[in-house]
């Protein structure tokens, strides 16, 4: 199974240089002059001009984007050009947030989906089931950002319990240490931070998180549904195991194997759904940020974005394949 | 992935379908009837819609909805615009898009397929690498990325979106070809090239119309839902094409003070993609319950 | 499971409260926080040029010299007082009382270092254009004296560098190097020093109670927190929590908003942004006439009553009350008159209408989008064939500034003095946004600038800007008068130039 999983991620490497290659293209095929976009209303020409040759926008193409290329593979995205920073640190300041963020999104639902799933797959055609479908199909048909606004109106708007939006407020938090703030908190055992992370990451966590929510109940009640015919099943019902038992012991271990593989498959929509999430939260993210980078045609950033996001994508499937391997011993390579 | 044949289906345990058939009808009911409401007021457009959606007031600016019988039903916009009629001409742009781009991705993807699962090798291998290529971006990501550097516009947009709708129907027919393909040396070595026809009539294509049926309905609620989010960030249809998108865009600094502003076209969006799922499952469940894919895909 | 969720539910939400009135009265110390829709990018003082940030940094290291709106002229701050030696040296002479944050005192060498290196020649600023200007030398005379050397005459030199010029320190430049300086020690010699900055969410500034303009301001915060808060929903919720004191820029609608609310009010101030309608003199906009009819099609009084709710004065020529220059009875005076618009556009040989586009930022000025699209009927009202685009900023200003853009709603900020507007849109061949040449405009462009003399310096702007409303390569709208929110434990004018100066806060 190694050798299927090294020969898997060797294979990935043209799919990454092609991927680099097509974000080059757009981004350059696009109308809009970064330079103009960063140098403010008031400059001229001459300033245009040398801000162009600084940054090797006079070059021709293929030249730039072999200096892009053999520079990238070394992590080196060059530096931002509306930052000035070398574009690995901009996104290395915006990541975590996102990786927070989509972190408790995914725990929220695992948390809400999963036993729900359960217990509607194990009681068929019930009320429960019915209430468990319906939930889930709402989960699936909603916006997410159409439910931020709503959040935002309802739970910040009107009945004032959740802060309106960013990441902590103002001189409550210590200092960064890994730059989850939910962590950090716990780890410095400031449960003042941790609550006011908590309150500020609850709302987008949620927004972003329906859809999957509403998926994993999907998947983990049809896999219930289907387990609780099986033969083993039936053998433990006849053993005269208690009800319970048999949900949770045969039925949930077995269905969890089609659960893994769906949250693995919704991490890249998660991972994308978080950049609507951000804009309509004003979450400090690298979602935003990409939102940011494209309006202001920052070349290096908008390319280290997507390569980034993409890397993400490309790194999370394999793992999910490896994990589905290990877990299902009935998959061999 | 697991083959999907009629036998399969067939063969499935009877206890599972009986039991699913009451539950069954109920939302396929349910679903076809939103769908087909959707489809209606698509096509009616603006034969329904009371008021030209684009008739600025700006004496009436935000009125608050005054219910059926009266001149605004859902009220008005920011610039005195009948929100009933905008809704309803959103669904026709909806409808459009939605329709445009299954259909565009289902052709492309289809075609490409079949092309790879028939012809195999190195034309299979480029069509292969292509798919790796374009699945590898994290799905709103391209389609964003797209709009922006290419402009607004609804060409652009079901550009945007087809990007990578198609590679689902590309893999199911590459699947199948490539299934028959193997079958039709197994077959050829036994009897005698007649049976190729039958295989496809009689296999394959009523597979590849169940596959596509279900992919498709998905497709159209995803496809809705990116629209929307594409217009929401602004980077959709232009602004004298009312869609639901851009109106809950629009709405974004009226949520506190008119909340009929956000709230319908968010709910017509939201019910829309109900109905289709409903339908979606329904058929589904219907054609071939072993498809495990529950979401709606990209 | 009921009673057990309900009272922890309890017991967050009491905490919560009492955490969130707790981060309101801070015991010893005032802190104001401040929404602001601008983003704050960069460690270094040089890399923006956004109005807001220039007042920012401005107040940490100075600043150089200011604007005071009310007596309508420039103050000495850092640079005590100045004099023109000749046409085109300035002398500057620089406040002894002006210490950096470890105790050496601010030098000309400090500004001459801030001017040549860092905002003229380091290639990651971007003031070259507004900050410096004019400038191309600025020498030190002697330890608190600075020579600042033109390339031609310029009378506005002062709308350059006051509010605008940031001085930092040479000594830790030279010593730490350039991102060490910014990020860990930076220093200036203003009333605020610099406390912590987020690139994209925050910056606090606190105050330094030894400087001089502190102590004459003893109401001012001690600390000021800057709070990026782009959306404008979540701004004014935060404005009604309490999570901020001030909040910028708040749309005309949403102020009953808070105005309803018993702990806040609502203050206004009018922008020194001008609005405006560009059209490039390419068919059909080659032709005066059909210039004059989009500028009579526009009925800009309805729309600021409505849409804008009154918050906007009507321009009737480039500028209005309270800019340098402003006079009240320019003439003409393009009034809303869309019969007249029809005969202008049959004079020009348009009698059965012409197809127009009109392009429109979303999202960069006050409900630019709103109120573009309630031009499209109006101009169409007027024998016009209109269209609107929203292109995205980044395309749409590529494009204006490489003048491919016939016809777009644009604004120009910062105008105390239009002389750099008029300039950079009008003058021949400065920039191609609009390409307009008329040579007696140019003529009288070129003697504003280099006139000394106020009087007859407003004389020749005056006669210039009657020549732009009449020919009209540009419609002039309005400025919108900008709402801020405000709590009422603080007291505040907003500028009009958006600049946010901490010394203006009085806190109760």
């Amino acid at each position: 199974m190694t050798s299927y999983l090294t020969q898997r991620a060797l294979g990935t490497i043209p799919v990454l240089l092609l991927i680099s290659l097509v974000v080059f293209l757009l981004i350059h095929a696009a109308p809009g002059d970064p330079t103009l976009m960063l140098l403010g209303e008031e400059t001229n020409a001459a300033e245009v001009a040398k801000a162009k040759a600084r940054w090797g926008l006079d070059r021709p193409l293929p030249i730039q984007y072999l200096r892009f290329i053999t520079s990238a593979v070394t992590g080196d995205f060059g530096k931002s050009f509306k930052y000035a920073e070398p574009v690995s640190s901009v996104i290395k300041t915006r990541l975590p947030a996102t990786i927070e963020l989509a972190i408790v999104s995914i725990i929220i639902a695992t948390l809400l989906a999963i036993p729900l799933g359960v217990w509607a797959g194990s009681k068929p055609n019930s009320w429960i089931d019915n209430l468990g479908t319906s939930f889930g199909l709402f989960g699936i048909s909603m916006p997410s950002f159409w439910l931020g606004i709503m959040l935002i109106l309802v739970l910040a708007g009107i009945l004032n319990i959740l802060p309106t939006s960013g990441r902590s407020t103002y001189g409550v938090a210590g200092p960064e240490i890994t730059g989850f703030y939910l962590l950090d908190s716990i780890m410095q055992k400031n449960s003042q931070a941790a609550w006011d992370a908590l309150t500020h990451i609850f709302m987008p966590a949620l927004a972003l998180g329906m859809n999957m929510l509403g998926i994993l109940m999907r998947v983990t009640r049809s896999a219930v549904l289907e387990v609780m015919n099986e033969e083993y099943v039936v053998a433990a019902r006849a053993k005269g195991l208690a009800e319970k038992n048999v949900v949770w012991r045969h039925v949930t271990s077995n269905a969890l194997i089609p659960v893994i593989t769906v949250v693995g498959l919704e991490l890249g929509t998660l991972l994308s759904g978080s950049i609507i999430v951000e804009t309509v939260f004003a979450w400090p993210g690298s979602g935003s940020l990409l939102i940011t980078a494209l309006n202001a045609r920052d070349y290096p950033l908008v390319t280290g974005l997507v390569m980034t996001y993409t890397v993400a994508f490309v790194i999370i499937n394999l793992i999910i394949d490896g994990l589905y391997a290990v877990v299902d011993p009935r998959i061999r390579y | 992935m697991q083959s999907l044949t009629l036998e399969s289906v067939t063969s499935q345990s009877p206890g599972l379908l009986t039991r699913l058939r009451p539950w069954l009808h109920v939302k396929a009911c349910t679903g076809s009837l939103i769908v087909l409401s959707f489809i209606a007021v698509g096509i009616l457009g603006p034969a329904a819609a009371p008021l030209d959606p684009n008739k600025q007031e700006l004496t009436a600016m935000l009125k608050a909805p005054q219910g059926i019988g009266a001149a605004h039903v859902l009220g008005t916009d920011n610039l005195g615009r009948d929100i009933l009629s905008r809704v309803i001409h959103g669904a026709r742009v909806s409808l459009l898009v939605a329709f445009a781009v299954v259909f565009v991705s289902g052709l492309i993807g289809v075609s490409l397929g079949a092309v790879s699962g028939y012809f195999g090798g190195k034309v299979d291998f480029l069509i292969q690498k292509l798919v790796e290529v374009v699945w590898a971006f994290p799905p709103l990501l391209l389609g964003i990325t797209i709009m922006a550097f290419l402009g607004q516009g609804l060409f652009n947009l079901i550009l945007a979106l087809v990007a990578q709708r198609w590679i689902p129907y590309c893999r199911v027919v590459r699947g199948q070809a490539l299934s028959l393909r193997e079958r039709e040396f197994v077959v050829a070595a036994q009897c005698l090239g007649a049976s190729k026809r039958r295989i496809i009539l009689r296999h394959i294509i009523p597979n590849l119309v169940q596959t596509s049926l279900v992919i498709g309905t998905f497709a159209m609620a995803s496809s809705i839902i990116a629209e929307a989010s594409l217009s929401f960030l602004g980077v959709g249809v232009p602004p004298e094409i009312p869609t639901w998108g851009t109106m809950l865009a629009d709405a974004r600094i009226y949520i506190s003070t008119a909340w009929w502003l956000p709230l319908f076209p968010g709910l017509c969006i939201f019910i829309t993609v109900l109905g289709i799922n409903l339908l979606g499952d329904a058929l589904r469940d219907i054609l071939d319950p072993r498809l495990t894919r529950a979401g709606p895909g990209r | 499971m009921n009673r057990y969720l309900s009272r922890h539910i309890a017991a967050g939400l009491a905490g919560l409260f009492l955490l969130a009135s707790a981060a309101s009265h801070v015991a010893a110390q005032t802190r104001v926080s401040i929404g602001v829709t601008e983003t704050i990018e960069t460690h270094n003082p040089y890399g923006d040029s956004v109005s807001l940030l220039y007042g920012i940094w401005s107040e940490i290291t100075g600043p150089f010299c200011t604007y005071n709106y009310e007596k309508g002229d420039f103050e000495g701050r850092l640079a005590d007082r100045w004099k023109v030696q000749n046409p085109t040296t300035w002398l500057f002479y620089l406040n002894q009382n002006y210490k950096f944050n470890d105790g050496t005192p601010v030098t000309s060498d400090d500004v001459v270092h801030s001017m040549m290196t860092r905002v003229i020649n380091d290639p990651q600023s971007k003031q070259k254009a507004s900050v410096a200007g004019p400038i191309v030398k600025a020498e030190a005379v002697d330890k608190y004296t600075v020579k600042f050397t033109t390339d031609q005459p310029a009378a506005p030199l002062l709308g350059f560098v006051c509010d605008r010029l940031i001085v930092t320190s040479k000594a830790a430049y030279d010593k730490y190097g350039k991102e060490a300086a910014d990020k860990e020690h930076m220093m200036g010699g203003g009333p605020y020093r610099l406390k912590d900055l987020i690139p994209g969410q925050r910056m606090v500034i606190a105050k330094r109670p030894d400087h001089p303009e502190a102590k004459k301001n003893p109401d001012a915060p001690d600390e000021v927190v800057y709070r990026v808060m782009r959306e404008t929903e979540q701004r004014v919720a935060a404005l009604l929590n309490g999570e901020i004191q001030i909040a910028q820029f708040i749309p005309p609608h949403l102020r009953q908003r808070v105005e309803k609310s018993p702990n806040l009010k609502i203050v206004g101030t009018d922008s020194v942004e001008i609005m405006f309608l560009a059209m490039q003199p390419k068919p059909p906009f080659d032709k005066k006439e059909v210039r004059q009819a989009v500028c009579h099609a526009i009925n800009r009084d309805q729309i600021i009553s409505t849409l804008l709710e009154g918050f906007a004065s009507r321009l009737d020529g480039p500028i209005g009350p309270g800019q340098y220059g402003y006079d009240p009875n320019l003439k003409p005076k393009m009034n809303y008159d869309p019969e007249k618009s029809k005969k202008l556009l049959a004079q020009a040989g348009y009698p059965n209408g012409v197809d127009v586009q009109l392009q429109t930022p979303v999202g960069r000025y006050t409900l630019d989008k709103q109120l573009t699209e309630a031009m499209i009927p109006m101009l169409n009202a007027a024998g016009f064939r209109a269209r609107l685009l929203t292109p995205e900023w980044p395309t749409l200003w590529a494009n204006v500034q490489k003048g491919t853009v016939p016809f777009y709603y644009m604004g120009r900020g910062s105008v105390q003095d239009p002389s750099a507007a008029l300039h950079q849109y009008f003058y021949t061949g400065e920039t191609p946004r609009i390409g307009y040449s008329n040579p007696k405009l140019d003529s009288l462009l070129d003697k504003e600038q280099a006139e000394f003399d106020p009087k007859k310096r407003k004389q020749y702007l005056s006669q210039a800007m009657s020549i732009l409303t009449e020919d009209a390569p540009a419609c002039f709208l309005w400025r919108h008068k900008l709402l801020w929110g405000l709590n009422n434990r603080v007291d505040y004018k907003p500028l009009p130039d958006a600049h946010i100066f901490a010394m203006d806060i009085k806190t109760k």
